[in-house]
């Protein structure tokens, strides 16, 4: 396994240089100037020209790669164009809170989502397993957007349980997780249900039941054990894309993660910071993957990396 | 499985019971603030958060109310050479910065001079430029800037490049506040001034807190803080004035009319002239646009009034010229361009169009901006003009409009100062063509001498005039498509006392505003 893990974490290497070429680039190609950006409504051509200078936009593009390339190297994400600001410093800033809502969208997932899709599973066409249908058709098909502000409307404007944004303590974290994790949570009922269901039909399920065992043990041990892996694969493409940022629950809840971050760099056309957190949450992404692949082999003994 | 979720009942109970309004908190609280300040390094304030709490922490040698009239503040009073283009500031005596050291005259030079320093990248220069020697000195052509001299700690003499009558005006925005002798590079995050206000604590992208600056000369805040949140959606900012959490709030164009038809919202509300000019640059460089009486057609398509009250629920006020009607050089008896097809047929057909034009409409997907361009293409193409809407994020269109690679813009103007000057010398001139603010690439001799000539022209009813016939002319020569002046609508909590909403954005800086529990109701 350990093997496994270092050989993995080697590739990465190559995919994350990649990763780094094309937002190089692609960056150069779009529209949009930074100095541009920078400089705001009024400004004048030498202006605008000392700042390339300043900026070393003008520069060759490779020797601009070759400078950002020799940074990185150093552990150094480079200053922010428009705010002066070490990026290393604004993303280990923002990143935590980004993992906080995203941890709390998953907790909050894998709980409802689960136990939705596991009781759906032991009386399909029941009432839960109905009432677990109405709840994923939602969930997947309400826009983040409008949940958002349907919930601020509710908990916070008309009940007054909770505050409508921001962020703090446990109070703030509720709204923007339920907006986040509802898509998951939805697609983890129907995802566990139809892994429930294969398991429940399985020869060893019929075996723990004539041994005896109680259904919650056949259920919870045996059955959901098994049908673990589907789970894992939602759990770990969804939170690798939370930890990515959740650009509109973040802005709806004014929740200061990295989301919203990378929206201003690329409002603002703030290269280094938007390379900066492409590569960061490219590097974040391939961890999730690695760790998800790493649980498929705790989860089920079946899976080895040899 | 179902133990777990015994156990998150009380977490998710604790969670909700704690209630969301805090009810007897002595901080002001502003949802104005959409993005994330720049830098409080006032060198760095290009954008409208940045300059709003530069204009918390520092001072300016003179300072806007939030009428706009323009006052001192570390110069107590000025006087002006006979020819116009020498300034003496007398500065405020006994003045300290909130770390103790002494204002003197020195550090009015040494912050100029950072701002025009291109390695500090702040990237606006252009209100110090007509101090002699500035502009060489931010383009790497000099290494001193032979137009500030300090004959002593409280006296700062200015030598003009030429008579520029207004320039006390200039130097209230944030970009020309002072700073200290001492400017570290974490400077912009550690910010010292003069100013009313003290920073507290900074929360990127959360909220910035301010606490009042016990010795500030004009008189502490009465507030015990001043917190500025960041909220970047519009409806997010009315959840939390709705939920009381916040004391002022912009309402949102979309929103204007719920609130004035609810009883009890409305009484909530204040508004202000926003000196913002929202209007269709038309590029006169480009194909049939080259025509004035295509120019004058496109201007009689629209139904302006019409607009006005759809869109933006009637709180704009027409444009009949640049120059909105609160500022001196406003002619309040021209009449605009008429809503009048036939005449915008007929004038196309005198520009040799009898069949009418195609042009492309840009746009940035600013939601207002997108709703105007889909109401004046439905307009354009009653007279025969072809619009196509070219969408593009603010950037990227902003940029195009520069370069000259638009036909049409949909965009808006903000007062950088309370001066007609503001609007006609960055939107007109020729000297400000593509990146200075000319984006319809006017070029016209006589406008330009009218406006050259206003600028040194030191009598103010002088200088008046000549705005005006300036503005006359630009009507004429309809180098845009005049819409509007937004009337910006304020809500403000029945327990904040002293508000006024300011007109430039900067204008506003709480000294006088207080929370009062008296009276305090649950919203």
């Amino acid at each position: 396994m350990t093997a496994f893990i270092l050989r993995r974490l080697l590739l990465s290497i190559p995919t994350l240089f990649g990763v780094l070429v094309v937002a190089f680039l692609l960056l150069y190609v779009a529209p949009g100037d930074p100095v541009q950006a920078m400089v705001g409504e009024r400004a004048d051509e030498e202006t605008i020209a000392r700042l390339r200078q300043e900026l070393r936009l003008d520069d060759p593009l490779p020797v601009q790669f070759g400078h950002y390339i020799a940074g990185i190297a150093k552990g150094d994400l480079g200053r922010s164009y428009i705010t002066n600001r070490p990026i290393k410093k604004d993303i280990l800033e923002r990143f935590p809170k980004t993992l906080q809502l995203a941890g709390a969208a998953m907790l909050l997932a894998t709980i409802c989502g689960v136990t939705l899709g596991v009781f759906s599973a032991r009386n399909p066409g029941g009432f839960v397993d109905r009432f677990g249908l109405g709840v994923a058709y939602l969930g997947i098909s309400f826009p983040v957007y409008w949940v958002g502000l349907l919930l601020i409307l509710l908990f916070a404007v008309t009940l007054h349980w909770l505050p409508p944004s921001g962020f703090g303590g446990v109070r703030y974290l509720v709204l923007p997780a339920i907006a986040l994790g509802m898509r998951s949570i939805a697609f983890l009922a129907r995802m566990t249900r139809s892994a429930m269901l294969d398991a429940l039909g399985a020869d060893y399920v019929r075996t723990a039941r004539a041994k005896g065992l109680t259904e919650r043990l056949v259920v919870g041990r045996h059955a959901l054990r098994n049908a673990l892996i589907p789970i894992i694969t939602v759990l770990g493409l969804d939170f690798g894309a939370y930890l990515t940022g959740s650009i509109l629950t973040e802005t709806i809840f004014s929740w200061p993660g990295l989301g919203r971050y990378v929206v201003n760099a690329i409002a603002r056309r703030d290269l280094p910071a938007i390379q900066g957190s492409v590569l960061f949450l490219s590097a974040v992404f391939v961890l999730v993957n690695l760790i998800t692949d790493v649980a498929y082999a705790k989860a089920d003994p079946r899976v080895t990396y040899a | 499985m179902r133990r777990s979720i015994v156990l998150l009942l009380p977490l998710i109970a604790a969670a909700c019971g704690g209630g969301g309004t805090n009810t007897n908190r002595r901080t002001l609280v502003d949802s104005r603030d959409n993005y994330d300040p720049r830098s409080l390094d006032p060198a760095l304030s290009t954008d409208v958060p940045t300059g709003r709490a530069v204009g918390y922490l520092f001072d300016g040698l003179t300072r806007f109310t939030p009428d706009a009239r323009v006052v001192p503040a570390l110069a107590t009073s000025w006087d002006v050479s006979a020819g116009g283009s020498v300034y003496t500031f007398h500065l405020r005596r006994g003045v300290t910065f909130t770390d103790g050291t002494p204002f003197v005259a020195r550090q009015v030079a040494r912050s100029w001079q950072r701002v025009l320093d291109p390695k500090v990248r702040g990237g606006r220069g252009w209100p110090l430029y007509p101090i002699l020697g500035a502009k060489e000195f931010a383009d790497g052509k000099g290494t001193t800037i032979p137009g500030i001299a300090t004959p002593n700690d409280s006296t700062v003499v200015v030598t003009l490049k030429e008579p520029f009558a207004i320039f006390p005006k200039l130097l209230a925005m944030p970009v020309a506040s002072i700073a200290p002798d001492n400017t570290p590079a974490n400077f912009g995050e550690r910010p010292v001034g003069t100013g009313p206000w003290k920073l507290a604590e900074w929360k990127h992208d959360d909220y910035l807190l301010f606490v009042p600056n016990k010795a500030y000369w004009g008189g502490a805040p009465k507030a015990d803080s001043l917190k500025a949140r960041i909220i970047s959606e519009p409806s997010t900012a009315v959840a939390e004035f709705q939920s009381g959490n916040v004391d002022v709030l912009q309402i949102p164009q979309g929103e204007i009319r719920a609130w004035e038809l609810d009883a009890e919202r409305k009484k909530l509300l204040a508004s202000t002239p926003a000196l913002e000019l929202v209007y269709v640059a038309i590029n006169t460089t480009r194909g049939p646009l080259a025509d004035v009486r295509v120019r004058q057609a496109i201007n009689h398509s629209l139904d302006r009034r019409t607009i006005v009250r759809n869109l933006i629920a009637g709180r704009g006020e027409l444009a009949s010229g640049v120059i909105p009607s609160q500022l001196p050089g406003s002619d309040k008896t021209r009449i605009g361009y008429a809503f009048d097809t036939l005449r915008a047929k007929q004038l196309l057909r005198e520009a040799g169009y009898p069949n009418g034009i195609d042009v492309e409409l840009w746009t940035s997907t600013t939601p207002i901006f997108v709703r105007i361009a889909e109401t004046v293409q439905g307009y354009l193409a009653l007279s025969g003009i072809r619009a196509k809407i070219v969408q593009r994020e603010s950037a990227a269109a902003r940029e195009a409009a520069r370069k000259g690679q638009t036909d049409l813009f949909v965009k808006d103007w903000y007062a950088d100062y309370p001066d007609a000057e503001n609007f006609l010398y960055p939107l007109l001139h020729s000297a400000n063509k593509g990146v200075g603010g000319n984006v319809s690439y006017f070029q016209n001799a006589q406008f330009d001498s009218l406006v050259t000539a206003s600028r040194r022209e030191q009598d103010e009813t002088k200088r008046v005039a000549l705005y005006r016939q300036a503005d006359e002319l630009a009507f004429r020569e309809a180098p845009m498509v005049f819409l509007y002046f937004y009337n910006e609508l304020y809500a403000i909590q029945p327990w904040v006392k002293g508000f006024v909403p300011p007109v430039i954005f900067n204008g506003q800086p709480w000294l006088g505003v207080s929370v009062s529990h008296a009276g305090r109701s649950t919203p």
